[in-house]
This record gives C-alpha cells, structure tokens and sequence, in this order.
C-alpha cells in the first residue's frame, strides 16, 4: 500500500511543478491563471490522497478529506474572483480578440 | 520518495516565487502568491506523510484558508483600487 501512497505523492509534487513551470511560461495573466490555478489543485488532491496512505490515524485522514473539499471548492472561487477583477479594473490588454468585453457592451 | 517530491516542489516553488517577484501586473503577483502557498500546503502534506504522523495535518487546513482568504481581498483590491 506504501507504494501507491508514494507514487501518488510524486505525481501530485510532479503536477505541482508543471503548473508552476506553466505559471512562468505562459504569455498574459489568464493563461498563467489557467496553469496556476487548477494544477496545483489537483496536486493537493492526489498528495492528500497519497499522504492518507502512510498517515494511519482517522482523526488526520479527516482532516486531510476536509482539506481537499475546501481545496476543491476554493481554489475556482479564487481563480474567478482575480480573473473578473482583472478583467474589469486589472489594466491588461489582450492583443486578441476580447469575447467578454464584447458581449458587456451588447 | 519524500526527497524527490520535495525537489519537484521547490522548482515549483522557484516558479511561483519568480512570478511573484517579476509579474508585470498584480493579479500576476496575487497568482504567484496563491501557487506559492499551494506548494506550502503540499510541502506540509508530505512531511506528515513522510513522518507517519498526523499532529502537522491542521496547520494545512489554515494555510489553506488563508490562500483562499488572501486571494478575495487582493481580488476586491485590485476590483476597486482607485474608485473611492
């Protein structure tokens, strides 16, 4: 069972750093948002299920589901507040075309 | 096992932690903030797992919160800086 637990934890850490690799490489603020914003989500999700796997006490595998339900539920809450920010006051010019300040104006 | 997870976390880290310092806009920075105590948690994460010992578990829950909780009010900033 050891192993399933660790092979989880590397591949949460392993998706952890592609979203930190994606938040420096991407071009404008919503795609690194897009990168940063759920990979690491679901690295929290895989390292807490993993980490259930070496952690035998009930109390700490509570703790650790209760965490991933308020992971799960926040971190989109999160991304959509400072994305409509942004997109309303952030000063940040898209060079494409912008299909929500479209729609806005109709 | 734990080392090369906590290597993984620490280029992750490194990344966030670059965004956060040179991001040209705010929600740049806010977005190196928030992946940044992502990596905190996941790191807290694997030191329980790693120690076999639930006792580190609740600061998770904390540190989590207070991402989400930072996040909002840098959102509501950056949403009416400069209107009153």
């Amino acid at each position: 069972m050891n192993v399933v637990g660790d092979v989880l934890i590397l591949l949460g850490a392993a998706l952890t750093m592609i979203g930190g690799i994606g938040a420096v490489r991407f071009p404008d603020v919503y795609s690194r948002m897009h990168a940063a914003a759920k990979a690491p989500t679901l690295g929290i999700v895989l390292v807490a299920i993993g980490a259930a796997f070496h952690i035998h006490t009930s109390l700490a595998i509570c703790t650790l589901l209760l965490v991933v339900v308020l992971q799960l539920l926040s971190a989109p809450l999160g991304a959509h507040a400072i994305s409509r920010a942004t997109h309303r006051h952030g000063d940040v010019d898209l060079d494409d075309i912008d299909d929500l300040a479209r729609d806005r104006s109709d | 096992m734990t080392s090369i997870a906590l290597v993984l976390l620490a280029i992750g880290a490194v990344c966030f932690l670059y965004r956060l310092l040179r991001g040209p806009s705010l929600p740049d920075r806010s977005v190196g903030l928030d992946g940044l105590l992502s990596v905190l948690v996941i790191g807290i994460i694997v030191f329980a797992a790693h120690r076999q010992n639930g006792i580190t578990v609740e600061t998770v829950l904390v540190a989590a919160l207070v991402a989400f909780v930072g996040t909002v009010a840098i959102a509501r900033f950056i949403e009416y800086r400069g209107d009153s």
